[in-house]
């Protein structure tokens, strides 16, 4: 096990320095500098500005700049907010996005796993149809089309709830929670079903059943440990989904989180910030990732095997 | 004088692997009933300079923005333009992309994972270790940064698209090759003196295209979703141009007093996913019957 985390957490280093070096380059392929505003800026003052973001060094000697001022944890000042790092507009960011998330996530897994796993105990009944039903209509409806239409009902319509905002009013973290995590409930819900159901026809849980236990300890003690390792699998994928979810959704409900900083820094062409959130961004991705693939393996050691296999 | 081959016995002839699909799609009416929309919208798409109601940027300031009516079905919007026009060019835009990109991830994909599966050992061992670390990266990311870059494009997003999509198609192929390779036809054509090019295109892809035709169905709705993302972020297809996404985008701000412009493409955006995806599990059912759900 321990050679298998190490395995993997080595595999992470090439993906980051990927990520780290395409951004470098991506962005210093852009036209234009950072500095071409509407008016002229003089030579010399264009020439200290330069100087200080290390723009008239060669490029290379750029790149291992920035290197080594990731590895200690720096980002640089960001291009549209003088004064301000963009360390420090991530962590201004973080909290709410990382809130969101956390709902969004509650919201798939359990709305995800409670509808898969009653849809795989009572196949081709009602108890399936409809939670199968409405996990299609979750997948087919994409977040920038949920939350809107989940405002205009329960905001405008109904007036339950506030349209939007983020702590400020009472309420006004469930529409964007739930818009979020709906689409991610319906795959789960659909990964839950699958797994459950190839599970609940294994020997072992005929064993369980024929020594007596009650359905309900089959079903919590015996089939979810292996039936919703696809789910487990599926985590990290999902984390990865939610992060750009999050870029609709911050902006739907004006939500003051690190996804609108990045979709604005898109907007206004703020290199470093792009570049900065882009390998915050991957980073998480990475680490939840791995994340995910630890805890399948844990849940099922026979797929320490397959992960051996499948990584020489 | 050549005479026709005589017709085999009725008994005697075999299904081949396509009728039998067809067959058990046939009998998928949810399936079926998906395709007929698909091939609805795609010939209105195709149609649409000639059948739209109205012109594209036509407006009509005076009448404003109307609710659905006889002579506007899906109303209009504040300059007084006729939005089911708009959602028939938009509809262009959005399943191009769809389309479009999707050929391009099928033809990276299909070309990648065969040359792997087919090669195999230390080739197919760097080869996929490649898709490996490039499914780490977040690619919906990538994509924003591409267009920060190179300015927003429909180029760029077939092309960036394309190239996001492609990795698991690469490997679903080089999974099928690589069982197919070690069977008897390939043997037998290998032994009658074929180039490696020749097994390559004449009998391993043709033997992929099962999964991969499956695959691609559900790839189709994934990429309108995403180019439909950028769109309502406003990374994506620039106005003029119009696509589904884009008229989401301007339905919002406007939904509380005008919510037809947020509901009518949305819908048909929703209804042309249910479809492919429906169309997706239908044809995964019938070309592969023994991963259909129980």
């Amino acid at each position: 096990m321990i050679r298998f985390v190490l395995s993997r957490l080595l595999q992470a280093v090439p993906v980051l320095l990927l990520v780290v070096t395409a951004t470098f380059f991506l962005v210093r392929l852009a036209p234009g500098g950072p500095f071409d505003a509407e008016r002229a800026v003089p030579p010399e003052v264009l020439r200290a500005l330069e100087a200080t973001y290390r723009l008239d060094r060669p490029i290379w000697e750029q790149y291992l700049a920035y290197l080594g001022d990731l590895l200690r944890g720096e980002l640089g000042p960001s291009y549209r907010y003088p004064g301000r790092s963009v360390e420090e507009l991530i962590a201004a960011g973080l909290p709410a996005s990382a809130e969101l998330g956390f709902w969004a996530l509650l919201v798939a897994v359990g709305l995800g796993v409670a509808a898969g796993v009653v849809a795989a105990l009572r196949p081709n009944s009602w108890q399936d149809h409809l939670p199968m039903a409405a996990a299609m209509v979750g997948i087919c409806v994409p977040s920038f089309l949920l939350g809107p239409i989940l405002v205009l009902v329960f905001g405008i319509w109904l007036e339950w709830l506030p349209v939007s905002g983020w702590g400020d009013l009472p309420g006004d973290k469930i529409l964007p929670s739930l818009t979020l995590g709906a689409g991610y409930a319906a795959y789960i819900a659909r990964l839950a079903r699958g797994g459950m159901l190839e599970v609940l026809s294994e020997d072992y849980i005929r064993t369980a059943r024929a020594k007596g236990l009650p359905e309900a300890v089959v079903i919590a003690k015996h089939a979810l440990r292996g039936g919703l390792a696809p789910v487990v699998a599926f985590l990290g994928p999902a984390f990865a989904g939610l992060l750009t979810g999050s870029f609709v959704v911050e902006t739907i409900f004006q939500i003051p989180g690190l996804g609108r900083f990045f979709v604005q820094a898109a907007f206004n062409r703020d290199y470093t910030m792009i570049m900065g959130t882009t390998i915050f961004y991957a980073t998480l991705i990475v680490a939840f990732n791995l994340l995910s693939d630890l805890v399948a393996v844990w849940l099922n050691p026979r797929l320490r095997d397959a992960f051996g296999e499948s990584s020489r | 004088m050549k005479l026709p081959p005589p017709p085999l016995p009725e008994a005697e002839r075999g299904t081949s692997l396509w009728a039998d699909a067809a067959r058990r799609l046939a009998r998928n009416r949810l399936a079926l009933a998906s395709l007929a929309v698909l091939a609805f919208l795609v010939v209105v798409a195709i149609l649409t300079p000639w059948i739209a109601p109205y012109g594209y940027e036509e407006q009509n300031l005076a009448l404003g923005a109307t609710p659905p009516s006889w002579a506007h079905p899906f109303g209009t919007d504040i300059f007084g333009r006729d939005l089911l026009t708009r959602v028939m060019w938009g509809g262009r835009v959005s399943l191009a992309v769809g389309f479009l990109a999707t050929a391009v991830a099928l033809t990276i994909g299909v070309l990648y994972g065969t040359v792997a599966g087919f090669f195999g050992g230390r080739v197919d061992a760097v080869m996929m270790r490649l898709v490996d670390i490039l499914y780490a990266l977040p690619f919906m990311i990538f994509i924003i940064l591409l267009t920060v870059v190179f300015g927003r494009s429909m180029l760029l997003l077939f092309l960036a698209i394309g190239a996001v999509e492609w990795l698991t198609m690469a490997r679903i192929v080089r999974a099928q090759v690589l069982a197919l390779r070690r069977r008897e036809f390939v043997e037998a054509a290998v032994a009658l003196g074929l180039t490696r090019w020749q097994i390559i295109r004449r009998h391993l892809i043709p033997n992929t295209l099962g999964p991969v035709i499956v695959y691609a169905t559900l790839t189709i709705p994934s990429v309108m979703l995403l180019e439909a993302f950028l769109s309502f972020l406003g990374l994506g297809v620039q106005p003029p141009r119009s696509s589904w996404g884009l008229l989401i985008n301007h339905g919002v701000e406007t939904m509380e007093e005008y919510p037809w412009l947020l509901i009518f493409p949305g819908l048909t955006l929703t209804v042309t996913l249910f479809a492919l995806n429906f169309l997706g599990d239908g044809l995964r059912d019938a070309l592969d019957p023994r991963s259909a759900k129980d």
